[in-house]
């Protein structure tokens, strides 16, 4: 008996030690999500604290906090990166075995993230959202988010997350130019902090910049939803940002489609 | 004296060893560089665009927060350049058995880490904070007195040390937990609150930063001994007594660890 326990003992206790590992890296991420809302939740505080009015950019004390963290939560289920996992398939060969299967490599990709989306939905956005909500009626007098702008919101995030996905497929097929993707993403994950406003609103920087930034798909990444969720577009303009957005959906799908083609032909594959 | 030679030697020789395998890819590090760079020149054009709209947060100017931005820069681009390897002990040598290595050269194990590579894509963190830290000298923020160029350098090191000791504390948990990456990402994330003035914080975060992960102390707390005088003892003395503080539990958690290590097996 003492033997059998002996034994099989380490089984039982590597089980609770890697559940440990994993449960335990399941709360430290979403607390590491928690950390970044937080640094700018109170650098926002003391910065509203030190301004001679009232507004900053347009934003008030009490939408500025609603913005920091409705643009967290936002890019954090719309920015599920594919490029990363086309890059591992480029250096390892796999995408060779993506090419002999019968199912469209892309699509594959896109549901897989979309999975990840559904999931990140929930966990941790959706309590972080009532937190708001609440936070929002008890701490900061506004009145609830009515049912239709969260619909509004919620299509306008489906689409956010179509954009940033096909982008981040024509970025993916860097991949198969340089092998170091892992440096590239860092550029990339740096530079769209700053593109799609989640680190300060598009609203602070020069004329000449914002109207730049119109153009450019980036904006419509994370900004167009958080800013329908603030209210700050009339009925029209909504109808206007979410049309903007499908028309970038379809664009980046296109230039995706055309960039694989291109690439396709001249794809070399070494061993196998 | 013989000994601090030979690992002289030693160290010349890994690093040389390992710069030929980056020669390899001079492309790559480019573009690890540029990364940092964007990064960076992100974060500070967060504080420009803040500051068009306030003269000033919490009685620091823009001139003080950059230079605190840029001198937070600095420990961190030297920790990261040299001991970028203890992440792979946390990460992947526990786990996969690869740890064994060190145990069978006749070498201290933590140099035999270290040395393994330099991390050269924290050139780029180290190069934005000397252009800060040199602005703000430039521009009058900071006065330069030996002494004061002396304590800096101290600062510098000493902030290093907290960094490199942090990590390896959270590094060696791996002996136990085997895997203890996602802890040291999110210790890394913590860090960042350390860019800025502690005092903006909530009670709690301050007292966080001030005692389980000490990163108060690597350039905030030692910048107000630079930026407005404060007392040198309750600064950068106090910034040393945590760096030697942290950096013997980090060493003694570090040796207990590989006591309790067991290879992957083959």
């Amino acid at each position: 008996m003492k033997k059998f326990f002996r034994i099989y003992w380490p089984f039982a206790a590597n089980q609770i030690k890697s559940n440990f590992v994993y449960k335990g890296r399941f709360y430290l991420f979403i607390l590491r999500k928690f950390l970044g809302m937080f640094i700018y939740y109170y650098l926002w505080m003391a910065i509203y604290a030190s301004a001679p009015t009232g507004e900053l950019g347009g934003f008030t004390r009490a939408e500025m906090i609603l913005y920091v963290f409705m643009s967290y939560t936002v890019s954090d289920m719309v920015m599920v990166g594919i490029s990363s996992e086309i890059g591992y398939d480029v250096t390892d060969g796999n995408v060779a075995m993506s090419l002999t299967k019968p199912i469209s490599y892309r699509a594959r990709l896109v549901f897989k993230s979309l999975g990840v989306m559904l999931y990140r939905a929930v966990v941790p956005t959706l309590f972080i959202w009532i937190g708001l909500e609440i936070y929002k009626v008890s701490r900061l007098g506004m009145p609830l988010t009515s049912p239709v702008t969260m619909a509004a919101t919620l299509v306008s995030i489906l689409l956010s997350f179509f954009i940033y996905i096909f982008f981040d497929y024509c970025f993916g097929m860097l991949a198969f130019v340089t092998t170091y993707v892992f440096g590239m993403n860092i550029i990339k994950n740096a530079a769209l902090n700053f593109l799609t406003g989640k680190l300060i609103p598009i609203s602070f920087f020069p004329e000449v910049l914002q109207r730049i930034f119109a153009v450019l798909p980036f904006t419509a990444m994370t900004y167009v939803p958080v800013l329908i969720y603030l209210g700050k577009y009339s009925g029209a303009q909504v109808l206007e940002q979410l049309g903007k957005q499908a028309l970038w959906v379809v664009v980046l799908f296109l230039l995706g489609s055309y960039l694989w083609k291109k690439i396709e032909k001249r794809i070399v594959i070494l061993g196998g | 004296m013989k000994k601090l030679s030979r690992y002289l030697n030693l160290y010349r020789i890994f690093v040389i060893q390992y710069m030929k395998t980056t020669m390899q890819s001079k492309v790559d590090f480019f573009i690890g560089l540029g990364g940092f760079l964007i990064s960076q020149a992100a974060g500070l054009a967060f504080l420009y665009l803040v500051f068009e709209q306030i003269p000033s947060m919490r009685e620091w100017t823009l001139e003080q927060m950059l230079f605190i931005y840029g001198f937070a820069q600095l420990p961190r681009g030297i920790d990261h350049l040299l001991t970028d390897n203890i992440w792979m002990v946390g990460w992947q040598m526990v786990i996969k058995g690869t740890f064994d290595k060190y145990i069978l050269r006749p070498m201290n194990i933590f140099f035999q880490i270290v040395c393994e590579k330099v991390q050269f894509d924290a050139l780029g963190e180290i190069l934005v904070g000397l252009v800060l830290v040199g602005r703000s000298v430039a521009k009058g923020t900071v006065q330069v007195t030996p002494v004061k160029l002396l304590f800096f350098v101290v600062s510098v090191a000493a902030g290093t040390v907290i960094y490199t000791s942090v990590k390896l504390i959270l590094a060696s948990l791996a002996f136990w937990l085997k895997d203890s990456s996602a802890i040291m990402t999110t210790a890394y994330e913590v860090a960042d609150f350390a860019k800025y003035p502690v005092e903006i914080y909530a009670k709690p975060v301050q007292a966080v930063l001030m005692t389980i992960l000490p990163f108060a102390f690597v350039a905030y707390i030692p910048s107000t001994f630079f930026l407005i005088d404060a007392n040198l003892w309750t600064t950068i003395g106090a910034e040393c007594a945590v760096a030697a503080i942290i950096w013997t539990v980090a060493y003694k958690l570090f040796q207990k660890g590989i006591s309790v290590y067991e290879s992957a097996g083959n």
